[in-house]
């Protein structure tokens, strides 16, 4: 077990540190980007320039400052935006992830209970037409991009049918925290927990559909028939629970992945400032320090929700504990 | 008709002027309450000695103080220097080269501590040992300035800023006279701090302020809290007047679609960022009372690289200048109400503008249509044609379709063009550097401070342009040494007698146009979409909308 830990922990420091090392060459070997004339300011004489250069340490070998970065990040937290200068990348990114997680966390509830109905209800009526009526609409949330559907969301909610009945209760768009406000917080989060949820059903329903099928012809599922039990209990303690695997890697992936900042976009839609759009933000003004705090978080993140993953398996499929 | 309307418009202008109850009034009436302002994203550092943006600045104005200031006032008497934390204007002495300022007593920063002589002098050494952004140009004429330059840390500004206690004055000594040392003094990056504020970029840690209000919150990924200063008492209307609004919230992160909206709902009531084109036509429609245009001093231009094929050669470049439709490139900019077509480098009503344009049809004073068949001529002369060109745009929309039209019109008077769209955030800085080898692009200037040098003697002047780096702002690496030493002469002249100076320039504009380094394409004009409930929208030519003089109840 201590060696599975410690495995899983020299991955992710190596998964880690190729990140950094091509985040780091890319931003400076992009033309135009001398981070010392862009703090500087638009004609800055050329002794501003050298000494800003000077002070932020850009005249050093790119090796010292990697090193200075990673330990400014890693040892001392206390590195600094090039853009909003003074403001500490890592405690910002930290006030980001209660915001995400948010998110994210309403959004996976919403997809998992809502998947998991769709594909036993499309497994149990295979080939019916509400089988097909589902996967349907599975393909089309599939097929919205979830920027395209936010913004869509956002113009009837906020916008076209503000006023009405409908969408009154809808409050401004942006992020109330939790603990101050707990029904602002649910509120503002209903249309974005949506937005976000729509694709991963689509993909999950199906998933699972198949999944389900597939073990429905499984040699222990004829056992249990066998046996006497009744189609229900097959369906949802045996055909279910084995279906669940390929489900559950999907879902540590999409869950590690997202909660890292691949909810950017949905983020961005509805004004809520957490991981994805600091990570957006920094791209938009080429803030090397806050690029490199968001992507070792999301690459920590997606590494740890794997280990996860791998864990619940365990506890899944006693076919993986045996050996 | 016409006359009819006249009158009528005099006659309710009277009517408003004998009606109009004085300002002591209003205040009382629209006083208070939270203004909610919208930005996609902060402005950088709070720091008012190292920020040099428009949102920084625009907001600054009511908390930040000068020696000077320029007037807080609608239009074109923004563009005026008043007295602000110096009790008058200076007086100018040892041929323009001594300014003598006398400190007003009782003004008090933000944590009750009362402004002094030594608070003026410690911002300015403050401004060189944070290495301001225009410590090297604008205020590097002050004596000790070199020094300070050279090392920041030690900087004391010896014999160039000289506080006396006693007297309660400040001297500022420049090396030599500089008609347009007034302007730089009222700008946010030499207004007076508290003398023991760190040397350093205070980043997102606000420094106490002296106008009406301070920012009391500040976080970059939520936003700005702007309240009243409790110390603040009213010195000059001109330069400091008291505000509305007894908080100005100023929140980051929506985009510009959902800023839109959300003023539409009444729930903000001003938005930073230029409106979203695909909203506009429903703006101009239902929401016309709460939209207003102001002219900007600015330009989108064409910057030619002078040092490369094949716009090394003028006749190349003036063919370029002659085939440029600039009503096409004012529609593509969201149409006449946003823009002018131009084809000088000053803009409309700017200090040394006179109105001229060679490039069009029939050349004169405004530009009307483009002339091709001159263009075209003018390639076949310079020996230029089938060469390959490469413009370089922003990868927005507005410049993205610039960029494809331009091609197309090269393409139409002999050249095989390109376009190449990079993203927004290195495109100023890329086609600065030589190293890039950039032939053509396209880029925006906005003014600093009214003044003809501030975009022709910075844009084309031989002392912009630096080899190699990313800060060369003379990007067409124009330098023509007849016109760069005409402009150091206006730049003298200016000091006795600004007219001529400005007559100069208006010379220069024309010398600098005719050689056409940079191809002058518009002047943009703002577009503020404010809330319904906000009041006295008021447009400064200077730092734009003056936020705190609006009222929101």
């Amino acid at each position: 077990m201590i060696y599975a830990i410690l495995r899983r922990f020299g991955q992710m420091l190596f998964v880690m540190f190729g990140i950094s090392v091509i985040v780091f060459l890319i931003f400076f070997a992009t033309p135009g980007s001398d981070p010392a004339a862009r703090i500087a300011g638009r004609n800055a004489s050329p002794e501003v320039l050298e000494a800003v250069r000077h002070s932020f340490g850009f005249d050093r070998p790119l090796y010292v400052q990697y090193g200075l970065m990673m330990q400014k990040i890693f040892v001392t937290g206390d590195l600094t935006s090039f853009v909003n200068r003074g403001w500490k990348v890592v405690p910002a990114v930290l006030d980001a992830i209660p915001v995400t997680l948010s998110l994210v966390f309403g959004a996976a509830i919403l997809w998992v209970v809502v998947s998991v109905i769709i594909g036993i209800v499309a497994a149990a009526t295979r080939d019916s037409w509400l089988d097909k009526l589902l996967m349907a609409l599975g393909l089309i949330g599939i097929s919205m991009p979830v920027y395209w559907l936010g913004e869509v969301m956002n113009l009837i909610t906020q916008s076209r049918y503000h006023d009405t009945w409908l969408f009154s209760w809808v409050p401004p768009l942006g992020y109330k925290p939790l603990m101050s406000d707990p029904k602002g917080w649910f509120l503002t989060l209903v249309i974005p927990w949506i937005t976000l949820a729509v694709l991963y059903i689509g993909i999950y329903g199906r998933v699972l559909r198949a999944a389900i099928i597939e073990s429905m012809q499984e040699d222990f599922i004829r056992t249990a028939r066998a046996k006497g039990l009744s189609e229900t209990r097959i369906l949802l303690r045996h055909a279910l629970r084995t279906s669940l695997i390929a489900f559950v890697t999907l879902f540590g992936l999409d869950f590690g992945a997202l909660v890292g900042g691949s909810a950017l976009l949905t983020e961005v839609v509805f004004g809520l400032n957490g991981i994805g759009k600091l990570t957006y933000d920094a791209m938009q003004n080429l803030d090397l320090p806050m690029i490199m705090a968001t992507v070792m978080y999301a690459s920590m993140f997606v590494v740890i929700a794997n280990a996860v993953v791998d864990f619940v398996y365990i506890l899944l499929d006693p076919r993986v504990r045996t050996s | 008709m016409k006359k009819l309307l006249l009158t009528a418009s005099a006659v309710t202008l009277l009517a408003s002027a004998s009606l109009a109850p004085a300002k002591a009034e209003y205040l009382q009436e629209h006083r208070g309450g939270t203004m909610r302002l919208l930005a996609r994203s902060a402005a950088g550092t709070l720091d008012p000695h190292i920020n040099y943006t428009d949102q920084g600045w625009q907001m600054y104005q009511p908390i930040y103080d000068g020696l000077v200031a320029f007037r807080k006032a609608e239009g074109m008497d923004g563009f005026t220097i008043v007295p602000d934390l110096a009790e008058a204007l200076p007086e100018v002495s040892n041929d323009g080269k001594t300014f003598t300022f006398k400190l007003r007593k009782g003004v008090m920063f933000s944590t009750g501590q009362e402004v002094g002589v030594k608070d003026v002098v410690a911002s300015f050494q403050r401004i060189f040992k944070v290495s301001g952004p225009t410590s090297g140009t604008f205020y590097a004429g002050i004596v000790g300035a070199d020094k300070c330059l050279a090392d920041t840390k030690s900087c004391t500004l010896e014999g160039g800023v000289v506080g006396d206690e006693a007297a309660g004055t400040v001297t500022i000594n420049i090396v030599k006279p500089d008609a347009e040392f007034l302007y730089k003094l009222a700008l946010p990056h030499a207004v007076t701090l508290p003398a023991d504020t760190p040397a350093e970029d205070a980043g997102s840690v606000p420094i106490p302020s002296t106008g009406p209000y301070m920012i009391s919150a500040f976080d970059p990924n939520k936003g700005m809290t702007v309240s009243r200063n409790p110390h603040y008492k009213q010195w000059s209307a001109e330069a400091q007047p008291d505000g509305y609004p007894d908080v100005v919230q100023y929140d980051f992160g929506l985009s510009e679609e959902a800023a839109v909206t959300a003023i539409q709902n009444g729930e903000a009531d001003w938005m930073f960022d230029a409106l979203p084109s695909d909203r506009l036509a429903e703006l101009g429609t239902k929401y016309k009372d709460q939209l207003h245009i102001a002219p900007l001093s600015a330009w989108w231009y064409a910057p030619l690289n002078t040092r490369l094929a094949p716009f090394d050669n003028v006749k190349a470049r003036q063919a370029v200048a002659f085939a440029i439709d600039r009503n096409t490139l004012v529609k593509l900019f969201g149409g006449k109400v946003l823009a002018s077509p131009v084809c000088q480098v000053l803009p409309p009503d700017f200090p040394g503008h006179v109105d001229y344009c060679p490039y069009t049809k029939n050349p004169g004073a405004k530009w009307s249509a483009p002339d091709l068949e001159k263009a075209k001529q003018l390639v076949e002369e310079s020996g230029t044609k089938g060469q390959k060109v490469t413009i370089i745009v922003e990868d927005t929309a507005v410049s993205r379709s610039i960029g494809v039209y331009l091609q197309s019109v090269l393409t139409s008077i002999g050249y095989v063009a390109d376009v190449k769209p990079i993203s927004a955030n290195i495109q100023f800085t890329y086609i600065q550097n030589t190293n890039n080898k950039v032939q053509m692009s396209v880029t925006q200037w906005y003014k600093d401070y009214p003044a003809a040098s501030d975009f022709l003697h910075i844009l084309f002047g031989c002392a912009s342009f630096r080899e190699g780096s990313d800060a060369s702002i003379n990007i067409a690496g124009f330098c023509d040494a007849k016109i760069d030493e005409k402009m150091q002469k206006a730049l003298d002249l200016g000091v006795t007698d600004q007219v001529a100076a400005d007559a100069m320039w208006a010379e220069i504009d024309r010398e600098v146009t005719d050689q056409a380094p940079a191809v002058g394409l518009f002047t943009p004009k703002r577009l503020d979409f404010v809330s319904k409930r906000l009041g006295n929208f008021q447009f400064n030519r200077q730092f734009n909308w003056m936020i705190t003089q609006s009222w929101v109840q």
